[in-house]
């Protein structure tokens, strides 16, 4: 720590941000009071009877549903966001880099209803993809893609894959360029340096990346009830029907925090792991 | 000669797969958009694909929509536009200039420290959207807060923050302490130094932390369906209200626009604030 | 005091001039608009029905009155009731039409005012039946009515019995309401008289219903995305679901496919749908009261009917020939033994259990 930095100053330049951050902890503080409250509807008492209610095996499963899509989600989109963000820090045109950085970002941008409904004609019972399988023989019953547990997959995978690709960038950028060379003048195959150089140090900054596309998949509401078709019962969907109709809000804090606390342990597990990982490779 | 991560020519069976990967992420990003454009610009009332004609009919009923004062019954699209974009602006301002201290306070302080703020600042993209809605609403109901567009602005922030620090981070990790000790020796104050030194290099991580925070701001619906009230609503809001009553190709053609108007803005931050030193 | 009386006076013979003078664009006149410069809040659906209150309810009646209609229609009911709740005693709305059972529970949470009756001169015409509810919170606007929606490629003649649904045919092309809204309730209910009883066996129903599992492609969550699944002949049919969604489509049914009936064997739902005004709103009465009169306008109600098919509650609701012929809109004096109207009481009891039960069963 060469350029001191004094405790008052830090405190400085960090109040801003946790001035920005307080009303949202005031949030948070209200959705934990709440989800201890004794009625349903307001806060009144104390009580864990929110907690003791969700604790049924249809919530388990819905539990277990979340943190598997999730799961799978998240890795499927680090598998294509390391290649296009390889992509995207070596093309040379400043033009492509922009189509292809505006492409990435497309997801984010448009209405995820209206997403659902060009999938619905691509890749639905009757959509392009069925109609043109069947034209050429290859099925005679339509593939389900949407409305089950691929949908939604594809729908998580697609709305995280830009949150994955910009970190994972900034990364690549960050990459020493001698570490690279050396491996190449060694004579290491592409495969071998991606193994044993490029990832082992792009490390700390894809677990970053994973675990922010993984906290995001589990909290996700639109994309099970969109191209889920409501068929796949995520903690999300869980959550949002207990706001309205079922107007039970303390159960509805009580699954929240409850999927706060899955997606916290998975956040501390994976910064312990970068911990770790980042003191062996300084080692 | 820069090594690439991605060889443009040679490399075989890596080149390939590093290729075929980042072209299926594409296609998963960009089909929908591409479906839906196509229909846009369809000539017939129903949805089918593909269109058997084309036409700018769609294109002309949004203008149509944008220019003619219609009625005022509905909510203005001129007006939910307009109240967007300037959340979007506000949001994205507050949130980087917060967030660039902050960067810089973490990376040159205390590691332990670094690793719960950045965990504090991960909080907002854990919790469930819908349920952080009912709870802000709640509490500026409860509070009986009467303050406009900051109804919005205010739980838009915490959504971004996340994005932006991350990117301010990302962008400080490469900067290193000796090149700030080299302006300070030459006689810079530190604040001078890192005015003058640390921001210019963190420009890329910057930009695209506002990038981040105007696009979310812009289009973000969940938290909002719970904050807006009749008098300040946001263009995601009214764009709801109509996708559910009909997917015609004019709401189609209406997602389009939306798409450009987040283009011209992208493209707008990247040339105001990068000049050549550009994200993209 | 004087002036808001008077104010009042003109407007109630205003309103039985409108019923008597056809074009309301003759009413333009500033001496007939008593309501100039007040404004009123409405909330209303975000889908078809909601769009359709914009253009025949608040565009005729501003034109008529003059005052201006605010309008926010972003929400299914049990969305309104939740922003209701939140908001508590400072309501931004003066008026907001709903289904039933938002009306029963903010009225149940004291959150409503009850409309002066005596303003209200239209609910003469209204059929007695459907006048007011939820303990006199709620002054009733329109019949919401579902039945099943099919393929008309698919079926030749409607189907007859919502039995249909279990036909081993439709595997894969079948769709249910949503657990969220009341259509779902209808559907247990429907489940239930299927299976002899009187609908309210609902352990028989739930079992039923869970051999329905494997057979549903997805849940009508949005209609518009139903519309498009319809079209391109991905289901055969599903309910219990409102034609209202489908007024466009029904019409076209070459290019929709899409078919709806209520003549079944185990009958069709009926649900009046309510007016409902916030405690403590922000507008003034005068122009609540006139706006809800006009909602029960026989032109009106016969131009809602026309536009989203919901039974109008006017007896003298001037439609079209085509309309009073529609078969996918309910006339009061068709309600009858095959109409179910739920006890809502019964209904508030067992929402919760039920609506559980039904997401639990079925995905």
């Amino acid at each position: 720590m060469s350029i001191g930095l004094s405790r008052k100053r830090a405190l400085a330049f960090s109040l801003p941000a946790l001035l920005a951050i307080t009303p949202f902890l005031g949030a948070c503080f209200y959705i934990f009071r709440f989800s201890i409250s004794a009625e349903t509807g307001t806060i009144q008492g104390f009580s864990i009877r929110p907690y003791l209610d969700l604790m049924t095996p249809f919530f388990g499963r819905s539990v277990w549903l979340t943190v598997k899509l999730a799961f799978i989600a998240t890795l499927i989109a680090m598998v294509l966001a390391v290649p296009l963000a390889f992509v995207l820090t070596s093309l040379r045109s400043p033009l492509a880099r922009r189509c292809l950085t505006v492409t990435i970002l497309l997801p984010l941008i448009l209405n995820l209803l209206v997403q659902a409904y060009g999938w619905i004609l691509l890749l639905g019972p009757s959509g392009v993809l069925n109609t043109t399988l069947r034209g050429l023989g290859i099925i005679d019953r339509p593939l389900f893609l949407l409305f089950n547990e691929t949908g939604v997959l594809l729908g998580l995978v697609q709305t995280s894959l830009p949150l994955a690709v910009f970190p994972i960038v900034s990364s690549v950028r960050g990459l020493s360029q001698e570490h690279l060379e050396a491996a190449s003048s060694l004579g290491a195959s592409q495969w071998q340096t991606l193994r044993d150089i490029t990832l082992p140090l792009l490390r700390p900054g894809l677990l970053g990346a994973a675990s922010i596309v993984f906290a995001f998949n589990a909290s996700a509401f639109a994309v099970p009830l969109l191209l889920g078709g409501r068929r796949v019962q995520m903690l999300g969907v869980a959550i949002r029907d207990m706001i309205s109709p079922l107007f039970n809000w303390s159960g509805a804090a009580a699954a929240g925090m409850i999927l706060i606390g899955i997606t916290l342990f998975v956040l501390v597990f994976t910064s312990w792991l970068v911990r770790i990982t980042s003191r062996n490779v300084r080692d | 000669m820069r090594v690439g991560l991605f060889p443009n020519e040679g490399g075989g069976s890596y080149r390939f797969v590093i290729m075929a990967l980042a072209a299926i992420g594409v296609l998963i990003s960009s089909l929908p958009v591409i479906i839906v454009t196509i229909m846009s610009f369809s000539a017939s009332d129903n949805t089918g694909f593909p269109p058997q004609a084309l036409s700018l009919r769609w294109y002309q009923e949004v203008i149509a929509l944008f220019t003619q004062a219609d009625g005022s019954s509905a909510q203005s699209v001129v007006d939910a536009t307009l109240t967007s974009l300037l959340v979007a602006v506000i949001v994205m301002s507050i949130s980087t200039l917060v967030c660039i201290p902050l960067a810089y306070a973490l990376t040159r302080g205390d590691r332990r420290i670094r690793t719960g703020m950045e965990l504090l600042f991960t909080l907002p993209l854990v919790f469930p959207l819908v349920i952080l809605g009912i709870a802000f609403l709640l509490i500026a109901e409860s509070l009986r807060l009467d303050i406009g567009i900051w109804r919005i602005v205010i739980p838009h922030i915490a959504l971004v923050l996340p994005f932006v620090l991350r990117n301010c981070l990302g962008a400080m990790s490469g900067i290193h302490p000796e090149i700030e000790e080299a302006a300070i020796s030459l006689g810079a104050s530190p604040l001078r130094a890192i005015w003058d030194v640390v921001i210019p290099l963190m420009k890329a991580g910057i930009l695209a932390g506002l990038i981040f925070a105007l696009i979310i701001s812009f289009n973000e619906f969940t938290i909002t369906f719970f904050m807006y009230t009749i008098d300040v609503s946001t263009l995601p809001i009214w764009m709801y209200s109509r996708t559910v009553s009909s997917l015609d190709p004019s709401t189609l053609a209406l997602s389009v626009f939306i798409i450009f108007a987040d283009i011209v803005l992208i493209v707008l931050v990247d040339k105001l604030i990068a000049g050549r030193a550009s994200l993209f | 005091m004087n002036i808001k009386y008077s104010r009042r006076a003109v407007l109630s013979t205003g309103a039985g001039l409108a019923a008597a003078v056809a074009t309301p664009s003759i009413l333009r006149a500033s001496s007939s608009q008593p309501l100039a410069g007040k404004e009123l809040r409405l909330l209303t659906w975000s889908d078809s029905t909601g769009a359709a209150v914009l253009d025949h309810i608040a565009k005729p009646f501003e034109a008529k009155t003059g005052a201006r209609v605010i309008a926010d229609r972003t929400g299914s009911t049990s969305e309104m009731v939740a922003k209701l709740r939140a908001a508590g005693d400072r309501p931004q709305y003066d008026v907001i039409t709903l289904a039933g059972v938002g009306a029963v529970e903010l009225g149940g949470d004291g959150l409503l005012a009850k409309p002066d009756l005596n303003l209200l001169p239209n609910l003469e015409q209204v059929d007695p039946r459907f006048r007011t509810g939820a303990d006199g919170y709620g002054i009733g606007y329109l019949l919401w009515t579902g039945g099943l929606i099919y393929n008309t490629k698919t079926f030749a003649e409607p189907p007859t019995s919502y039995a249909q649904m279990w036909d081993a045919s439709h595997q894969n092309r079948l769709f249910l309401p949503p657990s969220t809204w009341t259509d779902a309730l209808d559907t247990i209910f429907a489940t239930g008289k299927m299976l002899g009883g009187d609908g309210t066996n609902a352990d028989e129903a739930f079992a039923k219903l869970a051999e329905l599992r494997n057979s549903i492609l997805t849940f009508g969550e949005n209609p518009a995305q139903l519309s498009e699944l319809f079209r391109s002949d991905a289901l055969d049919l599903g309910g219990v679901y409102a034609p209202a969604f489908y007024a466009k489509e029904l019409m076209d049914p070459a290019n929709s496919n899409m078919g709806a009936t209520y003549d079944l064997d185990e009958g069709f739902f009926a649900d009046l749908m309510y007016t409902i005004v916030p405690k403590s709103k922000p507008g003034d009465d005068d122009v609540v009261h006139a706006f809800i009169d006009f909602t029960l306008d026989a032109e009106v109600q016969g131009m809602m009917a026309e536009a989203v098919l919901n039974g109008p509650i006017n007896q003298n609701a001037v439609m079209s020939e085509a309309a009073k012929a529609s078969p996918f809109i309910i006339k009061p004096e068709q309600m009858g033994e095959k109409t179910i109207v739920h006890d809502k009481t019964f209904i508030a009891d067992v929402r919760e259990t039920w609506i559980n039960r039904y997401n639990q069963t079925l995905s």
